[in-house]
């Protein structure tokens, strides 16, 4: 073999590699990102399936509605970004007038009035639509303004994420509404909003937080703050999950249980195991090294993310793209936090983990758009 | 807007959002080492912590009780076994809110605020945490399917089975074998702190009866087992265990047959009927009737039910007959009659002149002859000891008594074992009076008149023993004077049981023991004498017993007594439901032992019995006692007399327990 050979091969490759490129853009899939998406789909189901005690109907259930993400997610990025954008102002005047139907004719599930029932329709709840319209709204607010924003910028953001985030807590779904306000604010310090105004926010936010204690929480957030700082106050009511899931953490040690030796887990010591708490059931079973391992996993997909948002050809869509990707970080680290008991209890489930309807086709969506905008308009080899 | 695009530096918002996003980079590196820091000191620094709790949480060690030791009757029939029930039971540390869930069990199942009140009590009681707490025992089929179908929203209440005890014979054995009931505050306070442990898993206690006695030997030892719960408290895994060791099996020497036909005997009547085998003392049987069904004690008797049983103050079926003392009245005759004898106050020629009552010297108060008080007019004529005891001469026995004085009598008739408990495992029975000087000054604060020998003399008085009492006496007799502790326990778990003694009672001597013979051939004629020209010459019982079984194959010794009834309340006298003439009637008593005078067999059986206001002893209760002879000898022994009889005497006499010679 001589160096000729070995160039006309190399070249062969990058032919090879660069006809590849092409069908997945055609198909306007980002392959990365939709490995590290398949393979937290997979260990998710994996844990499901122990969690919820080998019952196999919801592994499939959650494997279906995992399917029709992963369809959903190519729907939507066959959409060139600049045809979203173009919509945004729409989806989002859509969001509000369903937000404000819920206000109406809202139906109440485990506590918020945040379901709608409309006929020939399945029962979802307008506030995920909102979690994609807010950071698209932002991005389009934004992105044609100069940046850093100016004041006169920052108070009509803040009314595009107060307007929906308000409704939502009228909804009595507190977890939500941060949820959307946090899209929206991502979307803001990404868009260089000056340091001085992020940590006066910080600061006033710190100072108006004992006010808030005192006179608008509500007795069950109250609860979980106490219970946050001593969870052993009320050991068998408040303090309950988070005792029992750091003891079934805790207990699974560095290797953990092995698959399906959860005891905490399937004796039903942890509530909400298939859910919220789904975290505590890989812990225990699979140890610090299958946390590490899901972390990891996360790490590629969020790095991925915000190397899309790195790439992106207009502000638009790096604006959007960064916005989904730190979204998508705050659900994860929230819950890990919260579940470890690193924050105060938050009803957050762990994506692409937890067992779930439509929050998990929310979260496909925001993945169409990243790949929409990573596969539109750009060059090849960029 | 087109304005607005050319304000815009390209290149510098792209710097900017580059230098934002690389802000993000970093700080979710330092969120995620935050939160592998945290599962670092969770599952690396706390793990020996958190594995413990883990443990802690799901693995629960519970009591697991032994089952109680069967009792067996001496011939193997089951007088106390062991049947499954179901229990519904409560953790209450694992209720969420015990009055909701109370409720709606009431929902579900019967459910009176008895049982409430019962399981709180249970509760308050000292008990191990997680510790499961019976709130209603015995559940139906159905009411186990419903508490079954609701199961997810009852955190913490289980259904277990439990074994507990049951009585095949009921009533029959209410009394002598007893019951188990479940254990009171008091009662785990009086254990030791390793019997308190031993109890963990247990719920019932021997009572009464045997079943008290024994309870040591009955209950076993508690065994433990590690056990997987889960978070509403079932059980998923059995994980280790120590078996427990149950209880020993106890044999009694009581015979169900012979039970059944002695509360058969007593027919309609309230009494006692106490059987003893004489060369064992061994208890036959023990039937106090009425009786009552044991079984509503195992798994709590309700208020009902209990208030039924001790607001009968005619029938106190909850009293038991055979171990609380009445006036013995004639059956105590031989043993004064020993006691004479054996204090030469007479002699085989000693007569006296019956007038038909007896008057102390200087006194015009006249003791009348109280076998005859309905019979106007004359006495028993010419009357020697043996007549005094078949004819049941009163006033032969108020001068014989006199003249002995009651020191000599309560020296003599202490031997026999009254006044005094002799049973090794009855310590419930209560031990009657036989007075004496020294007793009545102590326990009366009086001296002892005169006029109290007399009454005494015959059984009335001061004079008290009970049914266990009587057939022991009767016993000793049978024996010639060997005393053999009366008993229960014949054997556990197979191995005969020789009953350690704390105290023998010494054998019972007399000056010659052929007074023993005399006075056996005395009581033999109570039942065989017939009736002749003479004037008041046949046996008492004769008319009642032997005449009416004229073909009877063995012969039996025996002594009628009736006993004028003291203290009846006047609430009972005030009751409209009975008769009060009823209850003012006598108690007729009777004791025998057989087979009497037979050169081949020494007695087999001595028996006591006690029909209260039965109002003669020879003609109501002597026929008791002849039945239940009947059916020991002849159906349960099936011993063939006739053949018996008909063998040549043998050239030595039987060998009896004891005739001269003490063994020690």
């Amino acid at each position: 073999m001589n160096n000729t050979d070995f160039t006309r091969q190399t070249s062969n490759l990058d032919g090879i590699e660069s006809r590849q490129h092409t069908i997945w853009r055609a198909i306007h899939a980002d392959p990365p990102l939709l490995v590290g998406i398949i393979l937290l789909c997979g260990f998710g189901l994996f844990i499901l399936y122990s969690a919820s005690g080998g019952a196999v109907d919801v592994v499939q259930r959650q494997a279906l509605i995992m399917l029709g993400g992963i369809l959903v997610m190519f729907i939507v990025s066959q959409f060139n970004p600049h045809v979203i954008r173009r919509w945004a102002p729409t989806i989002y005047a859509a969001g509000l007038g369903l937000l404000f139907l819920v206000l109406l004719i809202g139906v109440e599930a485990n506590g918020a009035k945040s379901w709608l029932d409309l006929p020939g329709l399945p029962s979802f709840q307008p506030s995920e639509v909102l979690k994609i319209s807010v950071p698209l709204s932002m991005a389009w607010y934004l992105a044609s303004r100069p940046l850093p924003p100016k004041f006169k910028h920052l108070f009509w953001s803040a009314f595009i994420i107060i307007l929906p985030a308000g409704l939502i807590i009228i909804q009595n779904d507190t977890g939500t509404a941060i949820m959307v306000a946090m899209s929206g604010i991502f979307v803001i310090l990404l868009a260089g909003i000056r340091w001085r105004i992020v940590f006066l926010g910080i600061f006033s936010l710190l100072l108006a937080s004992p006010a808030w204690y005192l006179f608008i929480a509500q007795e069950h957030q109250k609860n979980r703050i106490l219970t946050f700082f001593d969870p052993y106050r009320d050991p068998t009511g408040a303090g309950y999950n988070i005792i029992q899931s750091q003891i079934a953490i805790g207990s699974g040690g560095l290797y953990g249980k092995g698959f399906g030796n959860g005891a905490q887990s399937h004796l039903d010591f942890i509530p909400e195991s298939n859910t919220d708490f789904i975290l505590a059931v890989l812990a225990e079973e699979f140890g610090f090294l299958g946390v590490l391992l899901l972390i990891f996993l996360y790490m590629f997909v969020l790095i991925r993310g915000l190397f899309i948002a790195y790439c992106a050809k207009d502000m638009f869509s790096r604006l959007l793209a960064g916005s989904i990707t730190l979204t998508l970080f705050f659900y994860i680290f929230i819950n890990m936090a919260m579940v470890s008991g690193l924050v105060p209890v938050i009803g957050l489930p762990l994506p692409l983990i937890s067992r779930g309807g439509t929050a998990i086709l929310t979260l496909f969506i925001s993945f169409g758009l990243l790949m929409s905008i990573q596969t539109h308009g750009k060059e090849i080899n960029k | 807007m087109p304005g607005k695009w050319q304000l815009k530096d390209h290149e510098a918002e792209r710097l900017l959002f580059d230098g934002r996003l690389l802000t993000a980079v970093v700080l979710i590196a330092l969120f995620f080492v935050a939160l592998v820091l945290k599962l670092i000191n969770l599952q690396i620094t706390q793990y020996e912590y958190f594995s413990a709790r883990s443990d802690g949480n799901r693995l629960h060690s519970q009591y697991v009780p032994p089952a109680r030791g069967l009792i067996f009757d001496r011939s193997g029939e089951l007088l106390a076994d062991n049947q499954p029930i179901f229990n519904l039971t409560v953790v209450e540390e694992q209720v969420v809110d015990i009055n909701e869930t109370l409720n709606f069990l009431a929902t579900l199942i019967r459910l009176t605020d008895e049982d409430i009140a019962q399981f709180n009590i249970r509760l308050d009681r000292n008990r191990v945490p997680f510790a499961s707490v019976p709130l209603r025992y015995v559940l139906t089929d159905d009411e186990k399917s419903r508490v079954a179908v609701n199961s997810h929203l009852l955190a913490g209440v289980a259904i277990e089975p439990q074994f507990v005890r049951h009585y095949p014979l009921s009533s029959l054995t209410a009394h002598s074998v007893g019951y188990v009931s479940e254990i009171n505050q008091e009662e785990l306070d009086q254990l030791s702190e390793d019997d308190r442990e031993n109890y963990g898993g247990t719920n019932h206690i021997g009572k009464t009866g045997a079943e008290r006695t024994y309870e040591d030997l009955l209950h076993g030892t508690v065994g433990y087992e590690i056990v997987e719960k889960n978070n509403r408290g079932q059980v998923m895994r059995y994980l280790d265990r120590t078996d427990p060791i149950a209880g020993k099996s106890i044999e009694l020497h009581m015979d169900a047959r012979l039970q059944q036909a002695a509360e058969k005997a007593l027919g309609e009547f309230r009494g006692a009927v106490v059987a003893i085998e004489p060369s064992t003392g061994g208890i036959l049987a023990m039937v106090s009737k009425p009786g009552f069904d044991p079984n509503l004690f195992v798994t709590g008797i309700s208020n009902k039910d209990y208030s039924v049983l001790v607001t009968d103050e005619v029938n106190t079926p909850l009293f038991d007959r055979t171990t609380n003392p009445y006036p013995p009245g004639s059956t105590v005759k031989p043993f004064l009659g020993l006691a004479g004898l054996h204090n030469d106050f007479v002699d085989y020629d000693f007569t006296i002149q019956d007038p038909g009552y007896f008057r102390l010297p200087g006194v015009r108060y006249r003791w009348g002859d109280y076998t005859l008080r309905t019979v106007i007019g004359g006495g028993h004529g010419q009357t020697d000891l043996q007549k005094a005891i078949y004819q049941s001469c009163d006033t032969f026995f108020y001068d014989l008594g006199h003249r002995m004085g009651i020191d000599t009598i309560h020296g003599f008739m202490s031997q026999f074992g009254f006044g005094q408990n002799f049973a090794l495992d009855i310590a419930y029975a209560r031990t009657g009076v036989l007075p004496s000087e020294d007793w009545k000054r102590s326990s009366r604060g009086e001296p002892w008149y005169p006029g109290d020998t007399i009454n005494s003399s015959i059984g009335q008085g001061y004079m008290w023993a009970t049914p266990l009492q009587l057939a022991t006496a009767a016993s000793i007799i049978a024996n010639k004077g060997k005393v053999k502790q009366p008993r229960m326990l014949k054997s556990v778990d197979g191995e005969p049981y020789d009953q350690v003694i704390t105290s023998k009672i010494p054998d019972v001597f007399l000056k010659d023991p052929d007074y023993w013979r005399y006075i056996e051939e005395a009581m033999t004629m109570v039942v065989h004498r017939p009736f002749s020209d003479q004037f008041r010459d046949y046996g008492t019982a004769y008319e009642a017993i032997a005449m009416v079984d004229r073909d009877m194959s063995y012969k039996m010794a025996g002594k009628s007594g009736s006993a004028q009834v003291v203290g009846i309340s006047q609430d009972i006298l005030s009751s409209t439901d009975i008769v009060v003439s009823d209850l003012n009637k006598d108690h007729g008593l009777f004791i025998s032992f057989a087979p009497a005078q037979n050169p081949h067999l020494a007695p087999q059986i001595a028996v006591a019995v006690f029909v209260e206001n039965g109002e003669h002893g020879s003609s109501v209760a002597g026929p008791i006692a002849k039945a239940v002879t009947d059916k020991y000898l002849l159906d349960i022994l099936q011993i063939d007399f006739d053949t018996l009889n008909n063998l040549p005497p043998l050239s030595e006499p039987v060998k009896r327990p004891l005739i001269t010679v003490s063994d020690e």
